[in-house]
């Protein structure tokens, strides 16, 4: 496992970037791991996504259909792409805290 | 383009990757050349988190020995594996196609132009298909066979050292198995058995995988269900709200049967579909619903999920899970099990499972394609293919297409549903692998998403540009149908990641969802014309 610094903060990462303690993710945490992707502002509107993601993991362990994401939150996939240019699964998901989606979606 | 490789390169000490490719060395795609371009390679230093680098990128986390003893473990462990793989006892599988691999390679190099990654690096030595091959047949020859000066002299050799052993455990990564090249061999030689042989080696005799085939892949499968990690409870709560959208979407009641004894079909997807494209699944139950088919779905651990990780490195991992989709099966005692979308696991549990299964374990399977060509043919339902008025074009999944020669039923159903359905060139048995085969689609850490979306998914690129080279205005939609999870993800993300469909209007789905698009009896509009 590599470690990444961000902001002066160093976390524990696998290959993709993703965070590997989920337990200690919070909202700097999600600012700090946006940077990776390109956010340096965390609008709303990722706050929307960000948050619908992590609520659905905590409660399932898994990330959720992109469908159930885009219906529940009110976002166009497009939009999504938009706000996370990596995607849901790659982006949104990285910076929610959420591991690496497996399988193959 | 770094010099020519040799086979001693392979045991090098030094940091360098033994290639490394620019984008001048790979073939020119028919793209818009005043629009950006993706940088490739990635500039990420390889050689600063590998030992031993190959190339541009990497698919495993290998060990890092500290001593020449540790190495020489290693490579014992290596040869110890090698020799199960040539006895009987331990290599039920795939005996003697390998022993003839071994045996009668003839060195012509017919092979070599059939290979798409090797044409699209811009013939890179390093990815030659008989390369892996030939280093291989050398150990073979010394370390199985006995060697000897002769066995040299006859054979060739090569320096078995940890450098060597450790770039090729990556090099077996850098085939598709699409077996393309078997296909081309006057002898019948198969390259791409001999990288799945290479790769069984390090996972079953030295647990070397690659993270997302085994750790979470067939092991997350094993134990929660799916590779997904949807347990049984998710998968169900998914579907039904994949049931609640088809309603909604197609104006007819779709609820998916779950659990049914006694069903005529145990229909089992790739899982994968169901969270990433569930308009998949979704069109399914639209189909056989509409059909009157009797179906269900399994809420057993794997059950419902087809995927078979271990058909790409693993045959006691493929053997686990060939199982329990078969007890699933028994369990309900349904008349035949039917695979969806997704070809590895047409290959897993219609053709290699037979070196399995015995006696009443021998259930009927049939894949999805079969089954759809007959509902659609038998008049059942009824179509109105001008709802399809796009032009389509169809990717052949190498293990339905070329490995169990299922050409024409997806071509029926096209000709019937699509009126302006065109052929790739080459297509059928002949087609060229999506560049996402055996398990690339899934991996993506260190550059490996640069890779197949760079080098071995170029050929899938230029044929589907070459498809639709007479309306690539952007305006003018298109649909790349790729019947497989697999082809579908490496396709998906190589139209992102040239912005494809932005700048020439190319969208990528499966089959079923041309069949419900074309259903008089449902709403129209069931393909919907945005990025996914």
């Amino acid at each position: 496992m590599a470690t990444i610094e961000l902001n002066g903060r160093t976390y524990t990462v696998d290959e993709n970037g993703f965070l590997q303690e989920p337990e200690i993710w919070n909202d700097d945490v999600a600012r700090d791991f946006a940077t990776t992707e390109g956010i340096t502002d965390m609008t709303d509107e990722h706050w929307v996504l960000v948050r619908y993601l992590r609520d659905y993991y905590l409660k399932y362990g898994i990330a959720p259909m992109v469908r159930k994401l885009c219906k529940e939150t009110g976002f166009r996939l497009a939009q999504v792409y938009d706000l996370f240019p990596s995607g849901p699964a790659n982006g949104a998901c990285k910076v929610a805290g959420l591991p690496k989606p497996t399988g193959c979606v | 383009m770094t010099p020519r490789t040799r086979f001693s390169d392979l045991s090098r000490r030094d940091p360098e990757r033994l290639l490394h490719l620019e984008p001048a060395d790979l073939p020119p795609l028919p793209l818009d050349t005043t629009a950006p371009s993706r940088p490739f390679p990635v500039t990420r230093p390889i050689a600063d988190t590998v030992a031993y680098a190959l190339d541009d990128t990497r698919a495993l986390a290998l060990p890092n020995p500290k001593t020449r003893e540790e190495e020489d473990e290693l490579v014992r462990a290596f040869l110890s594996g090698m020799e199960k793989l040539f006895s009987r006892e331990n290599n039920w599988t795939f005996l003697q196609p390998l022993v003839l691999s071994m045996e009668h390679c003839a060195h012509c190099q017919t092979c070599s132009e059939a290979c798409h990654v090797f044409e699209s690096s811009g013939h890179a030595e390093l990815y030659r298909p008989t390369f892996r091959s030939e280093i291989f047949r050398r150990l073979y020859f010394e370390y199985v066979k006995g060697g000897g000066l002769v066995s040299a002299w006859q054979h060739g050799s090569v320096d078995l050292d940890w450098p060597l052993v450790a770039r090729l455990a990556e090099l077996a990564y850098r085939c598709n198995l699409c077996r393309r090249c078997a296909q081309t061999c006057p002898m019948g030689v198969d390259n791409g058995l001999i990288a799945h042989e290479i790769r069984k080696v390090f996972s079953q005799e030295m647990g070397i995988a690659p993270g997302e085939l085994h750790a979470a892949g067939s092991m997350l499968q094993l134990k929660a269900g799916s590779s997904t990690g949807m347990i049984p409870a998710a998968v169900k709560d998914n579907v039904q709200f994949i049931d609640e959208e088809m309603t909604e979407k197609t104006g007819t009641t779709i609820e998916t049967p779950w659990d049914v004894e006694g069903a005529d079909i145990l229909l089992i997807h790739n899982a994968g579909e169901i969270l990433a494209w569930p308009e998949n699944p979704g069109a399914f139950g639209v189909i056989l619903n509409a059909a009157g088919v009797s179906w269900t779905m399994s809420s057993e651990i794997a059950g419902y999920d087809a995927v078979n990780y271990g058909l790409w490195y693993d045959d006691a991992q493929m053997a686990r899970v060939a199982l329990l989709h078969v007890q699933a099966a028994r369990k309900l005692k349904v008349k035949k099990i039917v695979v969806g979308e997704c070809g590895h696991a047409h290959k897993a549990l219609l053709v290699t499972a037979d070196r399995l299964l015995a006696g009443d374990m021998r259930i009927t399977r049939e894949s999805f394609l079969t089954v759809l060509r007959d509902i659609v043919m038998s008049g059942r339902l009824k179509f109105d293919p001008d709802r399809n008025d796009f032009p389509v074009t169809l990717h052949d999944p190498c293990n339905m297409v070329r490995l169990m020669g299922i050409v024409e039923p997806q071509r029926e159903i096209l000709r019937r549903v699509c009126p302006r359905f065109r052929e790739m060139h080459p297509h059928g048995v002949d087609n060229y692998c999506c560049g996402g085969g055996s398990g690339f689609a899934i991996m993506s850490g260190s550059g490996f998403r640069d890779w197949r979306s760079q080098v071995s998914g170029r050929k899938k690129l230029q044929q589907i540009l070459d498809a639709f080279s007479d309306c690539l205005d952007p305006s003018i939609h298109k649909y790349v149908c790729a019947p497989c999870s697999n082809c579908k993800g490496q396709i998906r993300d190589m139209l992102a990641y040239h912005d494809l469909w932005k700048r020439h209007g190319i969208l990528y789905g499966g089959l079923v969802e041309l069949v419900v698009n074309a259903m008089e009896d449902v709403d129209p509009g069931f393909i919907e014309w945005e990025w996914r």
